[in-house]
């Protein structure tokens, strides 16, 4: 990309090119923050829910003044010939652009998708949605996508798209329990159709097990903060912190670490935060693997509001010890999550970590175990406690 | 050729409905590529490729991983 846009630059200056963006992922502020980074100076728009279809990326297309498509992936070298000066109006003048497009009208798309009862009008009322608005209609866009699913369940463009829409409730202050798996295992099923769809593969990876990984994703934003910062620039600010997922370097095995960490409480004598005042969800990405496969457990850890929880960061930071069945593998049996310098915060916590399943298992569901520590006070003066959490996650495991 | 030449000519009439999905992607040489439009990231103003007719374009579809 970077090569491209240096090249392009003096040709867009003299007005003989128009570079248009389209950024395929699900954060429109990381791309914003990596436009800005490399200082790229051409339109990027946002299609969080793929909707051109695109199946790979980087795909350049280079369009003519009557929007043919004119060569799919062009090389550099021969693009000034091949594409700038050729004339393909054959003499014609050239067309005047369109009008500037609008947003779409939500009311036509929902009136069109309750009177056709149609898979594409629903399909078109969540894109609309989705695309043009914001937390505050993101029930309306999974309530249109879900029936778009059950006209046909296996409409994966319908599965991608609400995968898009739960992640996107997981991450705002609207976040209701299990929205984090509901994404992905809806992308899990997306992709069961269209496995070459790399797009949507990617977007589980993103969050998926260090094993399966074909690259870090996002290692590159501390480099690119400190690199802005230094400009003397604000970098764009990241909305939703990172899981340790999106940018931890793929492995090709795990380093055993069981002979140095050992099981904090063994026994399970450390009282149990039985009243949540952390609430605490698990999801498995993916949660459906064959036997000898790895995943990755993400684990969300939030204060309760209603009880006026509070993280006390005065002592030791939150852990979790992993309980794996004989034969499995992790990254670290013992993580931890970092803890700010202030004495109390309310902020949600997030660990994550790899397993890797043996050989030869049976096909079904298998429970795994861990447990959390930490401590917690409640109320604006309340008791300060240290609590332990048991936690259950699922993998099912399929032939 | 011509379910793309009909496709974009459902996209300029219906241009207040969102495109659901490009039946193939992308669309082969000589075709004519379906219109879209999609919000720019900074500014969140909707942004189509008819806009820029009458320009050469290129159209990058990227990620920043």
């Amino acid at each position: 990309m970077p090569v491209w846009h240096k090249a392009t630059q003096e040709w867009v200056k003299q007005g003989r090119l128009i570079v248009l963006g389209i950024a395929q992922e699900q954060h429109a502020d990381r791309c914003s923050l990596y436009a800005q980074w490399q200082k790229f100076d051409f339109p990027i728009l946002h299609d969080p829910i793929n909707l051109m279809g695109a199946k790979v990326v980087p795909l350049m297309l280079a369009i003519d003044e009557t929007g043919v498509v004119r060569a799919v992936g062009p090389k550099l070298e021969d693009f000034e010939d091949t594409f700038l000066n050729k004339d393909f109006l054959a003499g014609a003048s050239a067309p005047s652009p369109a009008a500037k497009p609008s947003a779409p009208d939500i009311d036509a798309l929902q009136k069109e998708a309750k009177q056709s009862n149609s898979i594409e009008a629903w399909r078109s009322l969540g894109d609309g949605l989705t695309l043009w608005h914001g937390p505050d209609r993101l029930d309306e866009a999974i309530s249109a996508y879900s029936h778009s699913l059950q006209i046909d369940p296996t409409d994966n463009l319908s599965q991608f798209r609400l995968g898009v829409c739960f992640l996107r409730r997981h991450e705002s202050e609207s976040r209701q329990p299990g929205d984090f798996q509901k994404a992905a295992d809806l992308w899990g099923k997306a992709l069961e159709t269209d496995p070459n769809q790399y797009i949507w593969r990617r977007r589980i990876q993103q969050y998926g097990p260090r094993l399966n990984k074909p690259y870090p994703f996002y290692d590159w934003i501390r480099q690119a903060q400190t690199e802005v910062k230094e400009r003397g620039e604000d970098p764009v600010t990241i909305q939703f912190p990172l899981s340790g997922s999106e940018i931890a370097q793929p492995v090709r095995k795990f380093l055993a670490d069981s002979e140095k960490s050992s099981s904090p409480d063994p026994d399970g004598l450390l009282d149990r935060d039985t009243t949540g005042l952390i609430e605490v969800e698990a999801a498995v990405v993916p949660s459906r693997i064959r036997s000898g496969k790895s995943t990755r457990v993400h684990i969300d850890f939030l204060p309760s509001e209603s009880l006026e929880a509070h993280w006390n960061n005065e002592a030791e930071p939150l852990q979790v010890w992993v309980e794996l069945p004989e034969g499995w593998e992790t990254e670290s049996l013992l993580l931890e999550a970092p803890q700010p310098e202030e004495i109390e915060s309310t902020e949600m916590r997030h660990i994550d970590f790899g397993i890797l399943t043996p050989e030869g298992l049976e096909p079904g569901l298998v429970s795994i175990t861990a447990y959390a520590l930490y401590y917690v006070c409640e109320g604006k003066n309340g008791t300060c406690q240290f609590l332990r959490k048991d936690i259950k996650m699922q993998i099912e495991i399929v032939n | 050729m011509i379910s793309w030449v009909l496709l974009l000519i459902f996209g300029l009439f219906f241009s207040e409905t969102a495109l659901t999905a490009a039946p193939s992607y992308p669309p082969q040489v000589g075709e004519a590529h379906p219109d879209f439009v999609l919000t720019e990231i900074d500014s969140r103003q909707p942004v189509s490729l008819s806009q820029f007719r009458g320009k050469k374009v290129l159209l990058i579809n990227f990620a920043s991983w």
